[in-house]
């Protein structure tokens, strides 16, 4: 049979499924014999069969200013994601490094002395000009120093296959919901495919950020403190995975207009009348967590929240203020913060950054703008993100200007050629390029959850996944060992 | 416990489930009955449905009606239409979108599935060439949301609130019903639709016989203790709901108590005996009450303003509030 892997040519980067002559990695042989023994005909009903099982459990996101209605579904590639256990296990080591690493800065700027700042770490002035950086939060004791109790961080794999870190998310990564319900999707359209593996399960997850949130609650709290989730509402593009995280911890999901804070105490309106709230999981921003401290005019927030925050008879997790630490101006600075207070190497490496409010660095990355990327360091979703050697003769002169202008606002990386994987192109199988988003839960301990999202680019030869951007995602599956 | 915003959601998908299903069974019934009749007579009938479902203002909005096709659509799937079963549907579904996390999956899934159909529906165009097909998909979705309720939902406040907002729609939908019908009497004719419009023919047969009586008729789907559309059957269950959420949620005994006082009159037959003296009015000021009991609930759920004093809100960065905890 001719098949999907008809024309296969192992894809730009590396590809990590298949060795650069075309044999399969180890790791992949028995799913890509699955899919060899598919024709286009099948793949396409189990394609069907998932858009159809994501439709009908409203699964979807939001689309701002869309035409064809608000809510679409994410489409999921069927094509796996593997993650070996000896691979995964020092990827696991890495991110609980670093995510204690960028706790212990953000306890330390917030409410320690600021020995980073005041050691030359990091320049102070850096700091205290990001927009992430907030007053605020001075002052606000977070239980265990855990600032970020829910932390994303994208990965990508480099030519070699290493992996490396692209960003930190430290306020409210988004995207478990997809990892939970693509198992879901991959185990009911395809089970055959897990025959042969054995795959650590990702319906946990509810389970270990309730005992995480637990375990950040003010020593107010009853035994079983009261924790709910905060989101903005169904008109959020985010709300099925708030409504997830709802109901896979077994929690009251709550809006702004639902809680009132009196007498520094938060409570929640119920038909009983006022019942106290002891942990907020806020999936909002710190702008619109409270109009009387950040912006008036937004009215998802709760008058007075970060008063008892203050008082500390409640948490909110992620704590406020975390936005100063995953700025990408901050970034270059993070292997350097896991050196000051860990004292060891990190595990997981940055991609190779220049500092534009660095002259000399900032001299020589302007000097070979396309040979690299160029991104303005408070900006998401790949907004104004310029790639050097894609780029036109007027947007380098247009970056460079801008750079120029306020190089505070950037950043200039080494293209990274993110490895790749076969994913479902019309009717056969084409290598797309993909990035990972383990997700890391910090309370009375750092566990790192076995698994993550992993976003696919869907057009050929595209770098960027990002959801809004027309990306789709994969099932990650992190292998057990054999000792497990 | 439940927050007073996810319990006014769950009433009101119980209310507009109730009235999806209503409308389809109405239309499903008149839409095959009316066929047989003269043109005038089946315009008249259309409007009395319409009227029952307190829709003529909508109608009169919406231009008219020419013909059936035109009434049916207007009903069925005219989603500019606030009372056609594609908008009930989409309330239902917005409703318990707001409330996903605390229903069972199923019961989000089945309403989300139910609206995305008759959306298609309603944007497609040559739908309603075969309505009967439409009317049994939408009933036998209603059916299977039914069942969810009743089988797989944990008996919580959240289901209390839905089963009131049900059972008051239902009460509510019969008593307009027996109005419109009162006030038009047009004998045994009328009592079969009457019975038939609230799919209580058999099990009036099974109690009264053959011989339909417009006057037992009425008296049945008002006090039959037996049949669930019965005015008293649903006060009793909205009272059940209520007396088990007013245990904690003080603020809804008052609802509580007025649901007692209603079903006690009809149960002891001081309804019964006013129909005697102007069975038009009698049937209208219960409506009334009825309107007004369902008020009362939602007033109920909003708890008790908190005033929080302004002073807790300000505090300058660093500042310890005095009662903080050390």
């Amino acid at each position: 049979m001719a098949g999907l892997f008809e024309r296969y040519t192992p894809g730009p980067g590396f590809d990590e499924a298949f060795e650069p002559d075309g044999t399969v990695r180890p790791a992949y042989r028995r799913v890509v014999e699955r899919f060899r023994g598919l024709d286009q005909h099948e793949i396409h009903r189990l394609e069907g069969l998932v858009a159809e099982e994501f439709r009908r459990q409203g699964i979807t996101f939001t689309v701002y200013g869309g035409d064809e209605g608000t809510e679409r579904t994410w489409p999921m590639d069927l094509f796996p994601r593997l993650v070996e256990a000896v691979e995964w296990d020092e990827l696991a080591t890495g991110l609980a490094q670093r995510i204690k690493a960028l706790n212990c800065f953000l306890a330390d700027l917030y409410t320690g002395e600021g020995a980073a700042l005041a050691d030359g770490i990091v320049p102070r002035w850096l700091v205290t000009s990001s927009r992430g950086f907030e007053r605020n939060a001075f002052g606000i004791r977070v239980a265990h120093g855990a600032h970020c109790s829910i932390a994303g961080i994208d990965l990508v794999r480099d030519d070699s296959g290493r992996y490396r870190v692209l960003e930190d998310n430290l306020r409210n990564p988004s995207g478990i919901s997809y990892v939970v319900e693509n198992r879901a999707a991959t185990a009911k359209a395809f089970p055959r495919l897990f025959d042969d593996h054995t795959v650590q399960p990702v319906e946990q997850y509810g389970r270990m950020l309730r005992s995480t949130l637990e375990s950040m609650a003010p020593a107010s709290a009853a035994a079983s403190p009261h924790v709910v989730v905060l989101t903005p509402g169904v008109f959020n593009s985010a709300y099925f995975e708030h409504v997830f995280l709802a109901r896979s911890m077994g929690v009251e999901l709550v809006e702004g207009r639902d809680l009132v804070v009196d007498d520094h105490v938060v409570y929640a309106r119920t038909i009983e009348g006022l019942v106290r709230v002891d942990v907020i999981y806020r999936r909002i921003d710190d702008d619109f967590l409270d109009p009387v401290a950040f912006r008036p005019e937004s009215t998802l927030g709760v008058p007075g929240l970060l008063a008892a925050l203050r008082a500390g008879t409640v948490t909110v997790c992620n704590a406020v203020g975390n936005g100063v630490a995953d700025d990408k101006a901050f970034y270059p600075y993070v292997t350097d913060l896991i050196r000051y207070y860990l004292d060891a190497e990190p595990i997981i490496d940055n991609v190779t950054t220049y500092m534009m409010w660095d002259p000399p660095q900032r001299a020589g990355a302007l000097a070979r703008l396309d040979e690299l990327v160029a991104k303005p360091v408070s900006e998401s979703g790949g907004h104004g993100v310029l790639i050097g050697p894609h780029a036109s003769r007027a947007e380098l002169a247009e970056t460079r200007a801008a750079i120029e202008a306020e190089p505070r606002n950037w950043v200039a990386q080494e293209v990274v050629e993110l490895s790749s994987l076969p994913a479902l192109a019309d009717d056969r199988l084409e290598p797309r390029r993909l990035d990972l988003r383990p997700f890391v839960l910090t309370g009375e301990t750092t566990q790192v959850f076995p698994g993550g999202l992993t976003r696919v680019a869907m057009r050929r030869g595209s770098l960027i996944v990002n959801s809004s951007a027309g990306g789709g995602s994969k099932d990650t599956w992190i292998l057990a060992s054999d000792m497990q | 416990m439940i927050l007073a915003r996810h319990a006014e959601a769950m009433f009101w998908a119980g209310r507009y489930l109730e009235r999806a299903e209503t409308t389809v069974r109405c239309l499903e019934f008149e839409a095959a009955s009316n066929m047989h009749l003269r043109p005038a007579q089946a315009d008249l009938e259309w409007r009395r449905l319409v009227r029952a479902l307190g829709l003529e203002g909508e109608l009169r909005a919406a231009g008219g009606l020419s013909d059936r096709h035109e009434v049916v659509r207007f009903l069925l799937l005219d989603a500019s239409n606030p009372g056609s079963a594609t908008s009930a549907a989409q309330a239902v579904r917005e409703n318990l979108r707001t409330v996903r996390d605390r229903v069972p999956i199923e019961l989000w899934e089945e309403a989300n599935a139910l609206h995305l159909r008759l959306q298609a529906l309603s944007s497609g165009s040559e739908a309603l060439r075969e309505p009967h097909d439409v009317f049994l998909m939408v009933r036998r979705a209603c059916l299977a949301l039914s069942g969810v309720l009743n089988e797989a939902m944990r008996r919580d406040e959240g289901h209390a609130m839905i089963v009131i907002g049900r059972t008051l729609e239902r009460a509510i939908f019969t008593t307009n019903l027996l109005e419109s019908s009162l006030a038009d009497p047009t004998g045994a004719l009328g009592a079969t639709r009457l019975l038939r419009l609230t799919s209580s023919l058999q099990a009036y047969r099974r109690r009264h016989g053959h011989s339909l009586d417009p006057d037992v008729a009425v008296l049945f789907l008002l006090v039959a203790p037996d049949l669930p559309r019965s005015v008293l059957s649903c006060l009793v269950r909205s009272e059940e709901c209520l007396k088990d959420l007013a245990s904690t949620a003080l603020a809804l005994d008052l609802a509580r108590r007025k649901a007692g006082l209603l079903r006690a009159r009809l149960e002891l037959g001081e309804i019964e005996s006013a129909l005697g003296f102007d069975a038009v009015e009698t049937v209208s000021s219960l409506g009334a009450e009825l309107a007004s009991l369902a008020e009362e609930v939602l007033m109920g759920v909003i708890p008790p303003s908190a005033t929080p004093s302004v002073r807790s809100h300000f505090l300058r960065p660093g500042e310890i509030p005095p009662n903080a905890i050390q």
